[in-house]
């Protein structure tokens, strides 16, 4: 019994993703921005220092972009798709101190391994023998984080294609990360050891941070291209299947 | 009568019903919610479920705010804090009287 009272909450839980709709907004944002990484390589403008300032701008604010018209696309297709069909449901409100509080935890969890690593970088330059291995290792953390987050969130909300999904990026990041040592770690020269940051970067060292740089988006598009196929997938399959069980109801004409 | 016999007794007869139970449920997890997904979710008939939803209006369990979309109108529930607690208990006396499968919540 107790089992069907927790399956009768999830459901509750789970309607924002029952049309969905949200799956698929998800997977044309991680397409959208992976294809922009990807570009990005190709059109040779990845290079390091000069592309990277330049690089993490475009895409925060393309991300900015992307995120605000995804939620106004999903509140405009629900409003007009599924609550005419299936209901409307508003979700449990979170007071704002609360998510004050989620969102520095969520800031400082994702922030602070990175910030170290790149103050270690910056200014012990006896860590950044660690380069060598991000283009492999990065995918395989990043793919692993994001099943995380999808296998639990599935668990969660009762949503078995979620776990699925998980699975689906830790093995992308998994395969990115093969591919990267398949070719070999980048073979970064022993002066980026005793590269002050305060120095200009010195000519040796221009090309091999480039080439590593590169690698390193050209991972992280592959995983992100993947990651938004599976939401794309899951999304349509669930869309249509939404659809042939909740036919559009029947209004009269005035 | 033991402790487990008098639980079973103890239990709310309100959500105790098993249509009941599954709207009280349904509404634990969300904020509000509108008939149309009451009746989508319970499989239950118009008619049956407006009872049911007056029951726990009447126990204090819910709160019913009527509106219009447009020309259609609205009818949107809100289990309140009394609800919530009756649920809570609810399932606190059940583990107790069939110990099993944790709660993750």
């Amino acid at each position: 019994m107790e089992q069907q009272i927790d399956a009768a909450v999830k459901r509750g839980r789970a309607y924002w993703f029952a049309d969905g709709f949200s799956e698929l907004i998800l997977g044309a944002f991680f397409l959208l921005l992976g294809s922009a990484v990807l570009l990005r390589v190709w059109a040779g403008q990845g290079a390091f220092l000069e592309g990277f300032a330049t690089t993490a701008i475009d895409f925060a604010v393309l991300k900015g972009v992307a995120l605000l018209a995804a939620f106004l696309a999903i509140w405009w297709l629900k409003d007009r798709f599924t609550y005419p069909r299936t209901g409307y449901v508003r979700g449990k409100s979170v007071p704002p101190l609360v998510l004050l509080t989620v969102i520095r935890n969520l800031i400082l969890i994702a922030l602070l391994p990175v910030l170290g690593l790149i103050s270690g970088l910056l200014f012990v330059p006896q860590t950044r023998a660690v380069l060598a291995y991000l283009p492999a290792g990065l995918p395989v953390a990043i793919g692993a984080l994001w099943g995380a987050l999808a296998y639990f969130g599935g668990e969660w909300l009762g949503l078995r294609r979620f776990r699925l999904l998980g699975w689906l990026m830790l093995l992308a990041g998994a395969a990115v990360g093969l591919w990267q040592i398949s070719y070999g770690l980048s073979e970064l020269p022993a002066e980026v050891l005793q590269w002050s940051i305060l120095d200009p970067l010195p000519d040796a060292l221009q090309y091999p941070l480039d080439e590593w740089f590169i690698r390193m988006l050209t991972g992280m598009g592959i995983l992100t291209l993947a990651t938004g196929a599976g939401f794309a997938v899951t999304g349509a399959m669930t869309f249509f299947r939404y659809r042939k069980e909740n036919p559009a109801p029947y209004r009269e004409e005035s | 009568m033991t402790g487990k016999l008098s639980s079973l007794s103890d239990l709310d007869r309100v959500i105790h019903e098993p249509a009941r139970l599954l709207l009280v449920a349904l509404l634990s997890a969300v904020d509000t919610a509108d008939f149309l997904f009451l009746l989508k979710e319970s499989r239950l008939t118009k008619g049956n479920l407006s009872v049911h939803l007056s029951r726990l209006e009447e126990a204090g369990y819910l709160t019913v705010k009527k509106s219009f979309r447009g020309k259609i109108p609205h009818t949107e529930y809100r289990l309140t804090a009394s609800g919530r607690k009756a649920f809570d208990k609810y399932r606190k006396q059940l583990e107790s009287i069939m110990p099993g499968k944790k709660r993750k919540d």
